[in-house]
């Protein structure tokens, strides 16, 4: 983006997202930074003046509302609009909710301030004066840091790394409207299908059963199920027994690019371990294993192992844990 | 059928196939490559040493773009027993230079870059699709079917590997009995150059080949080798099946008892396992061959049964290589007189007769026999080992001669005079 | 209809090697086509050719994406053509970088009606680029696509967000970037990795794209490391089922968990 000679760029850092706990969490993210830089945070907010609200007493000291969506108008077509304030403003950086509408936002906006967005990022952090950010990458493989050298940072950043900031009732800031910008295009919306609220919410769990491929059958399941009551846990899996074969839904997958979970205990059942299901669960914090290959790399992860067939070791399991009550 | 005709389909892109390839393809032929693995060599392990002269012949200097290991120099016959070894080692500054003699290979690589050569010249390639049957018409091979699909071609070369079961479908051949089939077992231990050089004593890329007989397997006859490869060492044990399944072994424990033997110990010691496989063997010789050719096809390599062991040596590669290239002269001129039947494919057995394939696989016919000779596996080991310890041992008892050391050795081992020179002359007459 | 479909190749980082030092490198993995990005490839060929159109593949990276084993293997999965966009440049591309690139390509190659993306690259997976590469188009883009019906010269899709489903029209000429549900591939056939040899791949160079090449990345990389790991206890509890049962049932409750 063009450096505007006239007008310095704002130390104000903004954040965006459309679902409202995810933008509480990054408002306290951008509070840190926005101390550190000695600038303002402001919230973009869509939705009923109420959303407004909250987002002062969030931690935001401005807000620049968009208002509700229009019928016939989706989230995204914020963006000419949201692109239009950025490159007026020239906020230090832009945070946005890693949700899939969240992302379409974000690369949206990059594209048309010519931009690059770090995604996902986990972990921010100042070195010299500078803005870095830390995210995965090789599917979990490896940790990568990167900082901005435009004027402008535009990161996404997903549920669970900032805790919101607690409420502060009342407190009130600055409130702009912008001007609603006509996107160029607009998609037809045919129908809106609420999906079920999902079954389970594996990240709230405190201890989790994760079923892998040495499970033979469907059916098997089931053995894992009673092990999981008897521990008062949730079934979690590995991607193949989610989205290969289905036996479990997406929700219950545990990975790289499904659930990210920190229970007291997990345990891995038949899991052999590899990176892109680790990642989601390495920060338990007892983790035990049962795998009948004394290799699998899930043991150098583990606290406890137990090299074994499953279908011998998870029975006599139940059974002592049923002895105990 | 409105699709193209090849003129040669080869099921398989391993040694036998890429050279029949690369030799139809550079003689303008329309050949077609179909290999079951994801890349060539994927599904290959070798247990042996590439002796390269007849590729030299095919591919003139084959080492300086080809992906070879070390030149072997220095060939190594290992006796061993429980604690001690006795070595036949030979060295040589003559296979140090061009054309050299024999090369380590590592089969994921070299077949990927023969595969492409014979690409370059013209053959297409086809991985990850494995050949289901042979289409027959008129007790005739007409091509391949791979699932719904079928593709046709005057000749089907069946390279297709030691599990080989075209040659079977084909009624070339009955099943192998698992007393003619060996199961070689080997690990991939890498090492740093340096590590290797100072260990083997080699410069540069020179390598070293091991053959070990004696105590490696745990009283299942067979044999171990050991080969230098650029920044690893090959590792394996070649077992009879019949008798592995009999004695209910298994493999990779055996694998593991013999890296641990003290004597093979310090030569890995320290090394990573960057790879396990485990491949079955044919070692029938020529008795168990199959008929090797019919209307319309032609069995080349290891589904050939084209591979001996003397011993010495372990040679598969090189046989592959020359039956492949016999195997692409015979379509050659069967396309030339547009004759693919039997008659027209009957140069192949002759071709082989007149090179050192078949000639040599006649030498070494009695050799599978003669190393099943459980003596070699324990006794003489035994002997050998006792016998060195005696002509070196001083301990202020009074020294015999070697004859007498000799004599008492053998007696020792319980082996008669009549066993020795029974087995000397056999040994001599066989390997 | 005309369908472009950006594929990435890249080093497979399922063969990464952690040193000790906690350094990490991909000198020797494999180049790999990306695992979603062989599902827009498949979304491409059927509506290639339940439309009776085109299919072209399209990536762009440095000189190791020329790689003939690759390129038959793309090919043999229903794209009628390659178009590869090589320069060692796009070495550690940004989203921006790479999106400005394809977006160029895509003017170039002319008469597009449809762009299809996989749900983010291989290696990286920032899950950026069709929505960069649409925006730059000035095009209707959408993510979260996870079914596409042709209908009336229009699509008619689904996109599956986090709690619900949107089923949209979208106008052509459109930028779809595609969910893991929209298919399951099948291997390549005999006939197609046939085939695939004598179709035609094009090669440009940033130059024959007419881009600025002092363009650069808007985001830098400052390091790539292996991600620290918790240290685990690594105790294995060894004896038979009951016994070892017993064991980890004692050590369960010492940590408080039962």
């Amino acid at each position: 983006m063009n450096k505007d000679e006239s007008r310095p760029m704002s130390a104000d850092i903004w954040v965006f997202s459309e679902k409202p706990a995810l933008l509480d969490e990054l408002l306290a993210g951008a509070r840190v930074l926005a101390d550190h830089i000695k600038g303002a945070v402001a919230a973009v907010v869509s939705g009923p003046v109420e959303k407004t609200e909250e987002a002062f007493e969030r931690g935001a000291e401005k807000v620049f509302w968009l208002g509700e969506i229009k019928p016939g108008f989706m989230v995204e077509d914020c963006v000419p609009t949201l692109a239009h304030l950025a490159a007026k403003e020239k906020p230090y950086g832009i945070l946005i909710g890693s949700t899939r509408r969240g992302r379409a936002v974000a690369g949206r906006l990059a594209a048309r301030l010519n931009l690059s967005v770090i995604t996902d990022v986990i972990a921010f952090m100042f070195e010299n004066g500078d803005l870095q950010a830390r995210h995965m990458i090789f599917g979990g493989g490896a940790v990568r840091v990167e900082r901005p050298v435009s004027e402008m940072i535009l990161a996404t950043v997903g549920p669970g790394i900032f805790n919101p900031l607690p409420l502060t009732p009342g407190r009130k800031g600055e409130l702009q409207i912008p001007d609603f910008i006509e996107p160029e295009w607009r998609l037809t919306l045919c129908e809106r299908k609420i999906k079920p609220a999902p079954a389970v919410n594996l990240p709230a769990a405190k201890k989790v059963v994760c079923a892998g491929r040495g499970v033979a059958k469907q059916e098997d399941l089931a053995l894992m199920e009673e092990l999981a009551r008897i521990l008062g846990a949730e079934v979690g899996c590995t991607r193949p027994l989610a989205e290969g074969l289905g036996w479990l839904p997406r929700e219950r997958y545990i990975g790289i690019s499904g659930a990210n979970i920190k229970p007291d205990l997990y345990l891995g059942i038949g899991v052999s371990g590899q990176v892109q299901h680790t990642i989601g669960m390495s920060e338990a914090r007892v983790v035990v294993a049962i795998n009948k290959d004394g290799e699998a790399p899930i043991f150098d992860q583990a606290d406890y192992g137990i090299v074994g067939d499953l279908y011998t070791i998870v029975p006599a399991l139940i059974k002592a844990l049923k002895a105990r009550k | 059928m409105a699709d193209e005709k090849f003129d040669a389909i080869i099921v398989g892109a391993g040694m036998a196939g890429n050279a029949a390839a690369y030799r139809l393809a550079k003689e303008g032929l329309q050949v077609v490559v179909i290999e079951r693995g994801p890349y060539p060599g994927s599904k290959n392990l070798s247990g042996g040493v590439l002796y390269g002269r007849v590729l030299h012949q095919l591919i003139p200097e084959y080492w300086k773009e080809a992906p070879v290991e070390r030149f072997i120099t220095n060939e190594v016959v290992t006796f061993l027993t429980g604690d001690a070894s006795f070595n036949i080692d030979f060295k040589t500054q003559d296979f140090g230079k061009p054309p050299f003699n024999g090369f380590t290979v590592l089969r994921g690589k070299f077949d990927r870059w023969f595969a492409e050569k014979a690409e370059a010249a013209g053959a297409m390639l086809v991985p990850g699709i494995r050949v289901d049957k042979v289409l027959i018409e008129g007790g005739r091979v007409v091509g391949i079917a791979a699932g719904d699909e079928e593709i046709w071609a005057d000749v089907v070369i069946a390279a297709d590997g030691a599990n080989s079961f075209l040659a079977q479908e084909a009624g070339l051949r009955e099943r192998i009995p698992a007393s003619q089939m060996a199961l070689g077992v080997k690990e991939l231990i890498g090492l740093p150059r340096q590590v290797i050089e100072d260990r083997f004593h080699l410069t540069g890329n020179e390598g070293a080949a091991h053959s070990i007989v004696g105590c490696v397997s745990g009283g299942v006859t067979g044999g171990g080798f050991l080969y230098t490869n650029l920044d690893s060492l090959s590792i394996g044990l070649v077992m009879n099946l019949d008798e592995l399944v009999q004695n209910q072994l298994q493999p990779p424990e055996i694998l593991e008892e013999f890296m641990g033997h003290p004597l093979i110990a310090p030569l890995v010691k320290d090394g990573t396992l960057l790879e396990y496989g485990a491949h079955l063997v044919v070692e029938g010789g020529i008795e168990m061959m199959p008929r090797l050719y019919m209307d319309g096809m032609l069995v080349a390599g290891d589904a050939a049964g084209f591979s001996i062991n003397n011993g010495f040596v372990v040679r598969g590669m090189d046989l592959a290589i020359g039956s492949g290239i016999a195997a692409a002269e015979t379509v050659i001129e069967a396309k030339s007189k547009n004759d693919f039947s039997a008659q027209g494919l009957s140069a192949y057995p002759q071709k082989l007769e007149a090179s050192y394939v078949m000639a040599d696989m006649h030498t070494y016919a009695q050799a599978a026999g003669f190393l099943k000779n459980r003596r070699l596996y324990k006794a003489y080991p035994e002997m050998i080992t006792k016998l060195m310890r005696q002509i070196y041992r001083q301990d202020a008892q009074p020294k015999k001669h070697l004859m007498q050391e000799l004599l008492k050795s053998l007696k020792d081992s319980r082996i008669s005079l009549f066993d020795l020179v029974k087995d000397g002359y056999k040994g001599g007459r066989t390997l | 209809m005309n369908i472009v479909v950006c594929c990435k190749l890249a080093p497979d980082a399922a063969d990464i090697q952690v040193s000790s030092d906690g350094s990490i490198s991909l000198e020797r993995a494999e180049w790999i086509i990306g695992g979603f990005d062989l599902q827009a490839i498949e979304a491409g060929a059927r509506l290639a050719e339940a439309s009776g159109g085109k299919l072209i593949a399209l990536s762009a990276g440095p000189h190791q994406i020329n790689n003939s084993k690759l390129k038959k293997d793309l090919l043999s999965r229903g794209p009628d053509e390659l178009v590869l966009v090589i320069d060692d440049v796009l070495v550690n591309a940004d989203t921006a970088m790479t999106a400005a690139v394809l977006a160029q390509a895509i003017r170039k190659i002319g008469g597009v009606d449809l762009v299809l993306c996989g749900e983010g690259s291989t290696d990286l997976y920032f899950q950026q680029t069709g929505l960069q590469v649409g925006e730059r188009l000035g095009l209707p883009t959408l993510n979260a696509v996870s079914k596409i019906e042709s209908r009336d010269g229009k699509l008619v899709v689904e996109r599956s967000l986090e709690d619900e489903v949107e089923i949209l029209e979208v106008p052509l000429p459109a930028v779809l970037s595609v969910t893991t549900d929209i298919n399951q591939p099948g291997l390549p056939t005999l006939k197609e990795i046939l085939k695939a040899g004598k179709k035609p791949v094009t090669e440009w160079t940033l130059v024959n794209l007419g881009l600025d090449l002092s363009f650069q990345n808007q985001v830098e990389v400052i390091r790539t490391t292996a991600p620290h790991h918790a240290q685990r206890k690594k105790i294995m509890i060894s004896g038979a089922a009951d016994e070892a049962v017993y064991a980890l049932v004692v050590y369960l409750n010492k940590e408080g968990l039962i």
